[in-house]
């Protein structure tokens, strides 16, 4: 097994292991979108109209959850050194790093947000286009918390420091997202536009985020 | 060229010869603009006096904006040649920016409220100010909350530049967002051209704010060397007395 491959599967298994894996984010959308009816009124109409919105919104939260863990312990406990020994090189880590957590930990956010814009009156077609919106941005917003969290590791109660840095720098996914649904709701036939964009995104934060995580990450361990 | 200014001393001699100019500059600017932009230049036909508004805000956009690619192009430079004054630079525009960012929220409020009826409108400009300012206090806090000065400094860079990258997608992205959901009956603020009588005021105006914000920096940038090379001797010379 190539050592990329040994240092994906070990973060995959963290991953999807340390704090509840999946089921932390998960259960943190769930609780939000449950949530949202409570605070905006069970008016059919009003839901459906906030569908896309408030869940592409709640993802984008969910993804912050797990930014703070994925390289503030790693920093403290010593493996980035080890790492950074390694190989493998941090730019390549910081790639593995996001994969994984897209691959063990978000990965139920778009089956999250299909099954609540369903709740919340879409239809199928739209809340589809919905959930694929999710899984196009999904990588771009893992790797936007991870730049944040690769900025903020080593500062102590980093989570609050993550969401200011991250949120600003996630506007187009959670405006291509929402979009997508919207247009597919309204039939405005703007839908692929939007996916393709998300898509867009998440491709060019793949192509500099794990320079500028590799960056960072260097500055830490000098 | 460049890396002459690199020198903290020579930046300090050349900052403390360019601030009374840029200084008085302004002042004498602001002397002609304010009057010229608050009382002599006509009232708008449609929006009566509360078009004055837009001589302070105005300015403040253009600068707010300038003041974030002069901290991205200043963290680039900190963070490919590690200079240390264009990283005293970046540190400076900072909070410069974020309070034009802020009057420029401020002013467009006030604004707005004659004018649009309303004191915040999603509007695709405002919505895009507000995330800028979001940007510079995402920068401000990441600053500060690394006690390590050079870790802050290189992770402050890396965040400029990003932040830099982004700014146009996110601007790009809140325009077509906007075009999307909003009802297209929304004032625009640019409707007619604007005429001549108002734009010379702006100008004035414009340069005025643009040589009050050089002044601010160049001050703050030899201050910030200044102190860091008194703390610097400081040590030195603690230093020599222990051993």
């Amino acid at each position: 097994m190539s050592a990329f491959a040994a240092v994906f599967v070990r973060e995959w298994r963290l991953a999807a292991a340390g704090g509840g894996g999946p089921a932390g984010p998960a259960a943190f959308m769930l609780a939000a979108l449950a949530l949202v009816p409570l605070a905006i009124g069970p008016d059919p109409d009003i839901l459906r109209a906030a569908a896309p919105g408030v869940i592409a919104f709640a993802a984008l939260l969910a993804s912050l959850q797990g930014a703070e863990r994925l390289f503030g312990d790693d920093l403290s406990d010593g493996t980035l050194e080890l790492y950074a020994l390694s190989p493998v090189s941090l730019t390549a880590l910081s790639v593995i790093k996001a994969g994984a957590y897209v691959s063990a930990v978000l990965w139920p956010a778009p089956l999250i947000g299909f099954v609540a814009a369903m709740a919340y009156g879409m239809d199928g077609p739209s809340a589809g286009a919905l959930s694929l919106g999710l899984v196009l941005a999904l990588p771009g917003l893992a790797l936007v918390s991870g730049f944040a969290g690769a900025l903020a590791a080593g500062v102590k109660r980093s989570g609050l420091l993550i969401a200011l840095i991250a949120a600003p720098l996630q506007v187009p996914l959670l405006v291509f997202v929402a979009g997508a649904g919207r247009a597919a709701l309204e039939g405005t036939g703007l839908a692929g536009a939007n996916l393709m964009l998300a898509g867009a995104f998440s491709l060019a934060a793949l192509a500099l985020a794990p320079f500028g995580m590799a960056a960072a990450l260097r500055g830490r361990l000098e | 060229m460049w890396s002459a200014f690199a020198n903290p001393e020579r930046f300090e001699r050349l900052a403390a010869r360019l601030v009374p100019w840029f200084g008085w500059g302004a002042a004498i600017l602001f002397a002609i603009g304010l009057p010229w932009a608050l009382i002599i230049s006509p009232p708008d036909y449609q929006q009566g006096d509360t078009v004055r508004i837009m001589y302070v805000h105005v300015p403040s956009a253009w600068l707010s904006m300038a003041a974030y690619a002069g901290l991205g192009g200043a963290s680039f430079v900190y963070f490919i040649w590690r200079h240390n004054i264009a990283d005293l630079a970046a540190q400076a525009l900072a909070p410069i920016g974020a309070v034009f960012a802020f009057l420029t929220l401020a002013t467009g409020s006030l604004w707005g409220r004659p004018m649009w009826g309303t004191w915040w409108e999603w509007d695709a400009r405002l919505t895009s100010m507000l995330v800028l300012f979001l940007l510079y206090l995402g920068y401000m806090a990441l600053r500060a909350a690394i006690e390590d000065e050079r870790l802050a400094a290189r992770a402050g860079a890396i965040l400029a530049m990003a932040g830099l990258i982004n700014l146009p997608i996110i601007k790009f992205s809140v325009d077509w967002w906007n075009t999307l959901h909003q009802p297209a009956s929304v004032i625009r603020l640019d409707g007619p051209t604007i005429h001549m009588s108002q734009l010379w005021p702006l100008l004035v105006m414009a340069l005025a704010f643009t040589a009050l914000m050089t002044a601010l920096v160049l001050m703050n940038v030899r201050n910030m060397s200044l102190a860091k090379r008194a703390e610097a001797r400081a040590r030195r010379r603690i230093e020599g007395e222990g051993t």
